[in-house]
């Protein structure tokens, strides 16, 4: 099934358009003598198959109106830090720049989902010079960006990989671990970062 | 609370039993020095009971066994009122404390509760302050999300609750966490009270450690700023 229609040529562009945006406000804080934004991108466009189950599954239109206007991850894009602050400095700079908007943001770093996930998602509003599908040429698409620190982004793998897992022993005490896990990085995270402070305390 | 009884006069004995069964205790009566040694091997008590005066084998000698075996359970010795030299003897030998007969009932399930309440205050180690549960055994902070704490960030915020509201000496704060042998300085405080800042912070907590580098500290309950809504509960 092709759900993106006519636009899906335009979905990779945007995604590497965005990156080299992103690689761009990175060089940008290097020059100006500051430590740089994130440690790497990974970026990726959701397979068809991929959206259409999400479509059936939330009752959206299987359309690209309904996967690229109802659902707004057909284009993702994660950012990963090696500090806490580094998260928190790439966001302040992304509500500020001119060619997107930050619609939405959800924190689950300072409330973390039960499990023990933590990422910081923003959903973006991107200018591009493609066609949309409200028929806006140039129009404006939307982007998921998940920021997180290394530590964050390895637990992630490791519980993508129980999710996916179906025929799991155990199962609950593996939770149980991955949680008090998620709990041990997030203190490493903020140890780091209250060493760093204090090594620049008197910049 | 499981007690190892260990008196050979088997009326005293029935008649403590009977006392400490009737508040609820379980009690495993024996009636020489080597059935206690028996028993202290095989079970897990939460306090021990020994007469110094028994036949086969002394309570002393017992106790001495029982520690050498690294046993650290709570021992109470029954001593005779004249022998103030079992009691140094027994003390020494390791006993946690004794009491002189002839006892009251009434004094010797006193000290009971008094050692449950103790006991229970050491393993029941879970604190609340405002809006945020310290799990001592856990290591972990909660708020409105969870972070795991090292073993002296949890002392020394366990310390905090305890004293909550009160500015606290950076010198009585190292010698309450740190060891005697340990050698800590303020800076080395300093770093610790800023992980556990930097922490409250991240569990989006309305408790904050106040004071300048080099103390003193204060625990401060930062919702609503009234100090008479921050309640601590064990």
């Amino acid at each position: 099934m092709e759900i993106y229609g006519e636009f899906k040529p335009y979905l990779s562009k945007i995604r590497d358009d965005v990156m080299k945006k992103l690689s761009d406000l990175n060089q940008r804080e290097i020059d100006n003598h500051k430590t740089k934004l994130y440690e790497h991108l990974i970026g990726r466009v959701k397979t068809e198959n991929s959206m259409v189950e999400k479509c059936q599954r939330k009752g959206f239109p299987l359309s690209p109106e309904g996967a690229l206007h109802e659902c707004k991850d057909a284009i993702g894009i994660r950012i990963v830090c090696n500090f806490i602050d580094d998260v928190y400095r790439s966001i302040d700079l992304l509500k500020h720049v001119d060619w997107c908007e930050v619609v939405k943001e959800k924190d689950y770093i300072t409330r973390s989902k039960p499990n023990g996930y933590r990422s910081y998602h923003l959903i973006l509003k991107v200018n591009t010079p493609y066609p949309y599908v409200d028929d806006c040429t140039p129009g404006c698409y939307f982007v998921e960006v998940q920021l997180r620190t290394i530590a964050m982004d390895s637990w992630a793998s490791l519980e993508h990989e129980m999710k996916y897992k179906h025929t799991i022993e155990n199962s609950e005490q593996i939770g149980r671990e991955l949680k008090r896990c998620a709990d041990q990085l997030a203190s490493c995270d903020v140890q780091m970062q209250t060493i760093r402070q204090l090594i620049h305390e008197n910049d | 609370m499981r007690i190892l009884l260990a008196e050979d006069e088997k009326e005293l004995s029935r008649v403590l039993v009977t006392a400490m069964h009737s508040i609820g205790y379980t009690v495993d009566p024996v009636y020489n020095g080597l059935e206690a040694v028996e028993k202290a091997n095989q079970g897990v008590y939460d306090l021990m009971i020994f007469d110094i005066m028994m036949p086969v084998m002394t309570g002393i000698e017992a106790l001495k066994k029982i520690r050498s075996a690294g046993d650290q359970t709570y021992v109470i010795m029954l001593t005779a009122m004249s022998e103030i030299d079992d009691k140094v003897t027994g003390l020494d030998a390791g006993a946690d404390d004794y009491i002189t007969k002839p006892f009251s009932l009434k004094e010797l399930l006193a000290r009971l509760r008094s050692l449950e309440r103790r006991s229970e205050d050491y393993t029941n180690d879970v604190l609340k302050f405002g809006d945020i549960t310290l799990d001592s055994s856990e290591q972990r902070l909660e708020s409105f999300n969870s972070i795991s704490l090292s073993a002296k960030e949890t002392k020394l915020l366990n310390l905090f609750i305890l004293n909550a509201n009160k500015k606290i000496n950076s010198d009585i704060l190292i010698e309450h966490v740190w060891d005697s042998e340990d050698d800590i300085d303020r800076d080395t405080l300093w770093i610790y009270i800023s992980y556990l800042r930097q922490k409250l912070q991240s569990v989006n907590a309305h408790v904050e450690i106040h004071g300048e580098k080099g103390g003193p500290y204060q625990l401060i309950n930062t919702n609503g700023g009234n100090f008479n809504d921050s309640k601590v509960s064990l």
